[in-house]
């Protein structure tokens, strides 16, 4: 049995982070387990940029910062966390130039700043359009500084909680194809997001949602997960990313007609307006038949209003990447878009310190030894819808803050042993696949799954979509437990880690579907055409979803308030949210 | 929808085994390499490893050879990859241990990160400023481009120094390297570049082949970074190294004779004057050449080099006159950048 005082599992921002601030502590033991080497964790995927009141190009302030962040989750937002968001962001943006980040400058030496969807000043801080890769690049680089341990390409398997307590985690080398037991005073988990169950993502496909799944198995419940952000400028087909930073620097989105639309649904904010609403309507022109290209499924981004220069020096990769995935020259043309499932707001329920915490029982009560960060968790800092360049933030500050939550508690904290018997779960589950014998394939049974989410359970969902949905999910599910995979050996076989991903994206898909099922009003990322207002008096509060037990036929829902309590100012109200 | 024939280079480390094994898969338009081996790996051979993670050329995953080069498969359409019915090989990155079919062994590569410590080493026992450190518009465009690595290994990969020494840094150390040397919040610029002169595998070593920038998927250009560590190094005074005497007998014995002296170049490179000194180690330097010499000698080659004469007196002018301007160029070129560094300084009160 491997033994560390503090286990990381994540190597995205929050995971580095956390563990950074964690080897602050020369007398800890701390390491950092991933299933893909740090710098290639999806963080580096974030392009737009990271936002803080600095106020380098215009007035700012954590308050406006704070407020545009609680509308634009259409206030399902926890305020205390908002606030911790908000008034930590700057020292932590300078903390990160400080490391040595290479963030753009403005003409004054300062970290330049720009505009963002629901953003009422510029404060998304950037480094041209790779932000993600230049924080987590940094980030890396200092965690090589201090000689962290890496377990690199090591797969967690299980999490291992006895009476409310963390022990550790079980987890595979896949270049040995061994099982280890890791025991930990304190696991923090920073493994992402979930978009991986939809067609037509932003994701990698590393996201699949494992952390969420493992600690659901674990028995502690999952909190918001229907609520999933549809990203308006994905390329059309694969979905792959273009930078909200295009509409902040300028760019347009016409329909068919080659109107700009927005002007019929935010007039005031026109393209800037929060992602939610941008993709709705988005969805809304295409299904009315205003789409473009042949297939009518997407609209068009026109980046030409920003001029040739400025979009070669602010935006390279967006260019480079309409070229090469699209084979269209934005500099001459423009770019077919469409909503891209990019976020998940939903995950493991913690506190504003990463302690993991049930929060639908009396008291919330802790999972001691247990912290979360960064998308995987749901602090909830971004509600029912996150604004872009807030996501970088959170993983940055609350990986910081669970760092320093492990600091507070791990001294105090009893050494854990995990036992052979805690390993019968994941060594059965490996052992499985690897001899398992039926007609199904985990390509195909993906596929469908991923199709079913995208039509029935996206953009706009109702009733009668989503009932189907939770059907096929079923089914899915059934079908899997007749799976086989053709790579047996123990060396590098990613068919296995396939196989055992698509078991996670199967269990929280149905999460994800029961839960906007349940969820009978139209919030945020979670629009629903037979519900299409907001519901506050039935529904501002939180879903939690457990796992069913024995001779339950699906996940147990229950409700938690919304937190209206932050510290150093008076909470927002509910409000009308108009753009 | 079209058929196209891959040719895959696979190794299993079971049998430890190492085969061609060829696969035709439907593509679409605008399909990648990458699309297409997941195809294979989905719906053909799920025993097929290889890595990949974002697929859009940002997470370094799923660099491979491509038809001998290295490159991002999730990057390259299939349609540029081959001439209409042409087969598409591909294999493993090169200078790497194979682990399992396109999988290599990355730890010699990612080493030598921590090997030319490149993170930022902040000035001790100074505290950072209450905000951001102030850095031009022009430093930041100046260096940013080597900060876009994606650590992906095409580079290196490709590396015709890696592939005979592997004590070579390799391109994309040394760029991210450079990276640091070139950042104002850097406090070791000095022992960088002391290091990266006098390190076996440092920026002498690189051949000037140019390989990484092509293989490049980024804008890093890692081979113009190692040119431009070397001016900085010999500006810095580091010039008591193999590479710099090369490189200063090199250009001296151009401009007195017009024409390489490559007869004098070994005992320059090692140093004329270590070796009048009787420092063993530069004996031992000029001993390494021996063999090279003896084959030399053997080919008839060295006698033929030491019967070539300089270049006639019009020709050796015009050489002066090359060495002169550039000279010249160079010098108005730093005066103008000390200039905008002042105006700057005073533009943001002296921060």
């Amino acid at each position: 049995m491997l033994q560390h005082d503090v286990l990381i599992v994540g190597s995205g921002l929050a995971g580095m982070r956390a563990a950074l601030e964690v080897s602050n502590d020369p007398t800890l033991d701390v390491a950092i387990l991933t299933k893909v080497h740090p710098l290639r964790s999806h963080s580096g995927a974030a392009q737009g940029g990271i936002a803080a009141s600095l106020g380098n190009s215009a007035e700012d302030s954590w308050d406006l910062h704070m407020f545009d962040t609680v509308k634009g989750g259409d206030y399902l937002v926890d305020q205390d966390a908002a606030e911790v968001l908000t008034r930590e962001g700057p020292e932590n943006i300078f903390e990160l130039e400080h490391m040595g980040c290479a963030f753009s400058r403005d003409d004054e030496g300062r970290v330049a700043q720009r505009r963002f969807g629901g953003h009422t000043a510029p404060r998304a801080c950037y480094a041209a359009d790779r932000t993600g890769h230049a924080v987590l690049t940094v980030l890396f680089e200092q965690l090589l500084r201090r000689g962290v341990k890496v377990y690199s390409e090591w797969y967690a398997l299980d999490l291992v909680v006895k009476d409310n307590v963390c022990q550790g985690l079980v987890a595979y080398d896949i270049l040995s194809g061994q099982i280890e037991a890791i025991s930990a005073k304190a696991v923090m988990f920073g493994t992402g997001g979930y978009g991986r169950a939809f067609r037509v993502t932003t994701n990698a496909f590393a996201s699949t949602g494992d952390g969420v799944v493992m600690a659901y198995r674990a028995g502690i419940p999952l909190e918001d997960m229907e609520f999933v952000q549809f990203h308006p400028t994905g390329l059309q087909g694969s979905g792959i990313l273009l930078s909200e930073a295009a509409r902040g620097e300028g760019a347009h989105i016409v329909n068919s007609d080659g109107f700009r639309f927005m002007e019929n649904y935010a007039p005031g904010r026109m393209e800037l307006a929060p992602r939610d609403i941008v993709a709705r309507a988005e969805q809304s022109e295409i299904e009315a038949g205003r789409g473009v290209t042949a297939l009518r499924d997407s609209v068009f981004m026109d980046l030409r209003p920003i001029g040739e220069d400025r979009i070669r020096y602010a935006l390279p990769s967006v260019l480079h990447l309409a070229r090469d995935f699209a084979g269209i020259d934005p500099l001459d043309a423009p770019v077919p878009i469409q909503p891209t499932a990019h976020y998940s707001m939903g995950g493991i329920p913690c506190d504003i310190n990463g302690q993991v915490r049930i929060k639908d029982l009396d008291g919330a009560p802790e999972v001691t030894g247990f912290f979360a960060a960064g998308e995987a968790s749901c602090v909830s800092v971004h509600g029912a819808n996150r604004l872009g360049t807030n996501s970088l933030l959170e993983a940055v500050v609350f990986g910081r803050r669970a760092g320093r939550g492990i600091l507070d508690v791990v001294h105090d904290l009893e050494p854990t042993n995990i036992a052979e018997g805690d390993m019968a779960d994941a060594v059965g589950e490996v052992d499985k696949f690897l001899r398992a014998d039926g007609p199904e394939k985990v390509g195909q049974i993906r596929a469908e799954l991923r199709d079913t989410l995208m039509d029935k359970c996206g953009v706009f969902r109702d009733d009668a979509q989503l009932r189907e949905c939770l059907g096929e999910v079923k089914e899915y599910q059934e079908r899997f437990q007749r799976v086989a995979i053709d790579d047996h050996g123990s060396t590098f076989n990613t068919d296995l880690l396939d196989a055992i991903e698509l078991g996670h994206m199967l269990e929280y898909s149905e999460v994800i579907v029961t839960g906007a099922l349940a969820r009978q009003e139209s919030r945020g990322g979670h629009a629903r055409r037979d519900f299409p207002t907001r519901d506050d008096d039935n529904w501002f509060r939180h879903t939690l979803a457990y796992r069913p037990r024995d001779g339950e036929d699906g996940p147990r829902l229950t409700y938690s308030d919304v937190n209206m309590t932050p510290q150093y100012r008076e909470p927002f109200p509910l409000q009308e949210r108009t753009y | 929808m079209a058929q196209q024939q891959f040719i895959i280079e696979r190794y299993n480390p079971d049998t430890e085994e190492s085969y061609e094994e060829s696969f035709d898969v439907d593509v679409q338009p605008g399909q990648t390499v990458l699309d297409s081996l997941n195809a294979i790996k989905w719906e053909q051979d799920g025993t097929l490893s290889f890595r990949m993670s974002c697929r859009h050329a940002i997470c370094g995953s799923c660099a491979m050879k491509v038809n001998g080069q290295s490159m991002l498969s999730c990057q390259t359409q299939v349609d540029s990859a081959a001439e209409r019915g042409d087969p598409i090989r591909v294999g493993p990155q090169g200078n790497q241990n194979v682990v399992k079919d396109l999988v290599v062994d990355v730890t010699k590569f990612l080493d030598q990160f921590d090997r030319a410590e490149t993170w930022l080493e902040p000035h001790e026992g100074q505290d950072p400023p209450e905000k951001e450190y102030r850095q031009k518009v022009e430093e930041f465009d100046h260096w940013s481009h080597a900060s876009t690595c994606i650590h992906c290994g095409a580079c290196y990969s490709d590396c015709t120094v890696a592939a005979v020494d592997e004590n070579f840094l390799g391109p994309a150390a040394l760029a991210k390297a450079y990276r640091f040397v070139m950042d104002s919040r850097d406090s070791k610029r000095e022992e960088r570049l002391q290091f990266l002169s006098e390190e076996q595998g440092g920026i002498w070593d690189c051949t000037r082949c140019y390989m990484c920038v092509q293989a490049c998927p980024k804008d890093v250009l890692p081979m113009d970074a190692i040119m431009e560590l070397r001016t900085m190094a010999i500006e810095a005074g580091f010039t008591n190294n193999h590479g710099t005497r090369h490189h200063k007998g090199f250009t001296s014995g151009v401009r007195k004779r017009g024409r390489l002296d490559e007869m004098m170049l070994p005992v320059q490179s090692v140093g004329i004057g270590r070796l009048l000194t009787g420092n063993i180690s530069a004996h031992k330097e000029m001993m390494d050449y021996t063999p090279g010499a003896i084959r030399l000698l053997k080919s008839r080659k060295l006698l033929k080099i030491a019967q070539r004469h300089g270049a006639n007196a019009a020709g050796r002018e015009q050489i002066q006159r090359i060495f002169e301007e550039v000279e010249t160029e160079k010098h108005h070129h730093n005066v103008d950048a000390e200039a905008f560094g002042a105006e700057f300084e005073t533009a943001i009160g002296g921060h």
